[in-house]
């Protein structure tokens, strides 16, 4: 294996990894202060109870994106060297202030840990509240510098130098909005169906079910909603990327051929050599409107762009495909559970609408997944769009790809050991309230 | 500006050498401990770092970024002919962090605590070394910095850098530091019968410390290591350390006597007057290639970059410090302020 693929193996490899981590341990602070507040105002119990075992799960969830997320801070440099070089003082500024977002919640977790009858009980609420507030901050701010390679800005460019820095406008770059917007209410759906899932399987089995009721409750409210204006964001993102990155849009459609009043595909099979799309199903001018608001408007293809500009297509194209389908699931899902909570939760106790969930669990996870494959393979060859390439960036070290062997057993362990944890952890939360009640 | 970023990057190694190394002390200290003291070292670091120690390692995130933001270059050698000896620091922090939480967290307390045990402290032994031993490698003049690398062999550019034995003995002369402020740090924190436990445990590791900083000065002399050979002939660098061999006597006696403020306040000076010592002579050179010292200062970043990053620091600092020490003291790691 060639050293650049090795290098980019290992760095979505990680970055798969870290995403999944890095969401739970930022959203899930949200549900645990919600759970304390309500232990806070009604002193049920139970709600103590989840608090406490949700607040362990927070624990293990943040350790875990905490140290793959150093290991990427210094992958960033380890992979590309001569990216980081350049790039490092431009993006300085969204890192340095997520280095101080990322200590501020490591300090509030810390008063929130261990703070249980030490410290005054509304100050103790507060840093749990601290937790998720800076880490929403810390998410915004990396997903800011990933929105700087894809809307570079705050610079000149010139004779290949860097000339004019200035670190702000590079912060607010034009891509960060729509990117951190989307990629919040993203790791709140994910991680709201995610647990939600998980209680609702708990239900199906029929163990310790008011509790589980009452988490996932709590958990669906915040995915349902995130789910549902999900689709608001996904607009905004569309029509920046149809301006500035014409060549993603084409390959997340497989657009080949220039036209007016696009056509949108759902699904299909791409062949890249023949550039044709089979087994699609064709919205006529959907493509213009979506894009551009407007049904006859001229939406660039492919062909437009030289060849050695352009993105893996199928990838991106079925990466797409598979965060909208999901994507739109969700909303639906989402807009059942409300309806269910108006209709006197009749269907509360049918065993079908805890399957429902149960099976839905994973599935923000995989849409945020392929949404992140969509923006990140959609962006190559450039590691800067449009300023500089991913190929030349990569380390002179050989061997990566012993590297990337190293992290993918690691992190498979890693993952394994959690997922193991979390199974004993619900496990001993069912065998506790049972002995207790 | 430059001065408060330089201020913050030496500040954040010197806080980092200081609250993680005691965190990876306290790992060596429970691996060199009876099984009977590891039990009870276990629940005192538990009950200690806990709530910390987590932030105690941020600081090597904050190190890195103000690197590759101000001192991009800089950065760019470490990171391409360092390549190995911080992969395998970063396989340490993972296997670390991770053991240390999965050993508290896990719902079960049964076999699967052995495995979390011996994870914990191999990789706090090990991780200080490849600290170290990176160290080492920066300073030992052993890199070869080329813009064509296809010249040489894999192993003369991306191993011999630093694989070498003064390395290995600057990684072994950290990891015994850690080991001695986290036994310091625990003679404050045990119950009156187990505080003697740390009082040995302190008076061996400082023995330990002094003997491998003389033997790694020692060899770094005798081959003939540029950075060495400046530092011994060095004013500064040698008062410094005439001055800390001096306080040695106070720290002794600290520790012998079980003071926890005193032994806390004399080890933390030790650190500082050792990286005091280390970085001056050579100061703004932290780095040696095969042609000499490298400054820091060279191709920093633009001033539009440092004077953003200067002001982000400050701000960042009123807001972490304050917290941090209120962290810390109400979790009882600092006693400053209390009187015994």
């Amino acid at each position: 294996m060639e050293n650049l693929d090795a290098a980019r193996l290992q760095m979505a490899f990680t970055l798969i990894f870290h995403i999944v981590f890095a969401c739970v341990g930022m959203v899930m602070p949200f549900f645990m202060v919600v759970a304390h507040k309500k232990w806070l105002n009604t002193r049920n119990d139970i709600y103590l109870t989840l608090t406490k075992s949700w607040q362990k799960g927070v624990a293990i969830f943040f350790v875990t994106g905490a140290v793959s997320g150093t290991a990427l801070s210094f992958e960033l440099g380890l992979l590309w060297p001569e990216f980081m070089k350049h790039a490092g003082p431009i993006i300085g500024m969204p890192f340095s202030l997520e280095g101080a977002a990322f200590f501020v919640e490591a300090i509030a977790l810390g008063f929130y840990l261990y703070g249980w009858n030490k410290i005054p009980e509304k100050f103790h609420w507060w840093t749990g509240v601290i937790v998720g507030i800076s880490g929403v901050a810390s998410g915004i701010l990396v997903v800011s510098a990933n929105g700087w390679m894809n809307a570079p800005s705050g610079f000149d460019y010139i004779n290949g130098e860097f000339l004019n820095i200035d670190p702000i406008k590079a912060l607010f770059n034009p891509a960060w909005f729509t990117q951190a917007l989307h990629m919040t209410l993203a790791a709140f759906t994910a991680t709201g169906f995610a647990v939600a899932g998980i209680h609702a399987y708990q239900i199906v089995k029929k163990r310790n079910v008011a509790l589980h009721k009452k988490a996932f409750k709590i958990a669906i409210t915040f995915g349902a909603i995130a789910a549902i204006l999900q689709p608001i964001s996904g607009d905004l993102s569309a029509k920046d990327i149809a301006e500035r990155q014409p060549v993603k849009l084409a390959a997340m459609e497989a657009h080949f051929e220039t036209s007016k009043g696009a056509p949108l595909y759902i699904g299909g099979i791409v062949n890249q050599e023949t550039q044709e799309v089979t087994h699609k199903i064709a919205i006529p001018k959907a493509l213009s409107f979506l894009a551009f608001g407007n049904l006859d408007a001229e939406v660039k293809g492919l062909n437009d762009f030289p060849k050695d500009e352009h993105p893996n297509v199928a990838i991106v194209h079925y990466a797409f495909q598979v965060m909208v389908g999901l994507g739109t699931l969700l909303l639906f899902a989402g807009v059942f559970f409300f309806i269910t909570l108006s209709r006197k939760r009749t269907w509360f106790h049918s065993k079908k609408f805890w399957l429902l969930f149960t099976v839905l669990a994973p599935m923000g996870f995989i849409a945020l997944e392929a949404g992140w494959i969509v923006t990140e393979v959609g962006r190559q060859p450039w590691i800067i769009h449009n300023i500089m390439k991913t190929k030349d960036v990569v380390t002179p070290v050989p061997g990566i790809v012993y590297s990337f062997y190293m992290y993918v057993i690691l992190y498979s362990i890693l993952t394994i050991a959690v997922t193991w944890l979390m199974s004993r952890q619900i496990k001993s939360l069912n065998n506790k309230t049972l002995v207790e009640t | 500006m430059m001065y408060v970023v330089l201020f913050f990057l030496a500040f954040s190694l010197l806080l980092y050498v200081l609250l993680a190394g005691a965190d990876f002390g306290a790992g060596i200290v429970e691996l060199f401990s009876s099984k009977k003291n590891q039990a009870i070292t276990k629940k005192t670091i538990y009950r200690v770092m806990g709530p910390v120690w987590e932030a105690n390692h941020i600081w090597i995130i904050i190190m890195i970024v103000i690197l590759w933001v101000a001192f991009p270059a800089y950065y760019n050698i470490i990171v391409i002919y360092l390549h190995i000896p911080l992969t395998l620091m970063l396989l340490g922090i993972t296997l670390r962090g991770v053991a240390f939480v999965f050993r508290h967290y896990d719902a079960y307390k049964d076999k699967s605590q052995i495995l979390y045990d011996w994870m914990f402290k191999i990789s706090s032994l090990l991780t200080p070394v490849f600290l170290g031993i990176t160290f080492g490698a920066l300073i030992s003049g052993k890199i070869i910095h080329t813009t064509t690398p296809i010249d040489y062999s894999f192993k003369i550019l991306y191993i011999d850098s630093w694989l070498h034995t003064f390395s290995i003995l600057t990684g072994f002369f950290f990891a015994a530091l850690c080991a001695f402020l986290s036994a310091v740090l625990l003679i404050g924190e045990a119950s009156y019968g187990d505080k003697k436990i740390y009082v040995k445990k302190a008076t061996i590791a400082t023995i330990v410390v002094v003997l491998f900083g003389f033997i790694t000065i020692l060899y770094g002399y005798i081959s003939k290591i540029q950075f060495v050979i400046d530092f011994v002939s060095n004013l500064y660098a040698m008062t410094t350390i005439l001055i800390s061999a001096i306080l040695l006597i106070p720290l002794w006696s600290s520790i012998r006597k079980g003071r926890r403020v005193l032994s806390r306040l004399f080890a933390g000076s030790q650190v500082l007057l050792i990286l005091i010592a280390a970085l001056t002579p050579h100061y703004p050179s932290i780095l040696f290639t095969t042609d000499g010292g490298i400054s820091i200062l060279d191709n920093v970043a633009p001033d539009s970059v440092i004077k953003v990053l200067g002001i982000s620091l400050l701000i960042g600092g009123f807001v972490i410090l304050p917290g941090l020490f209120h962290l810390l003291k109400s979790f009882k790691m600092i006693k400053i302020l209390e009187r015994h």
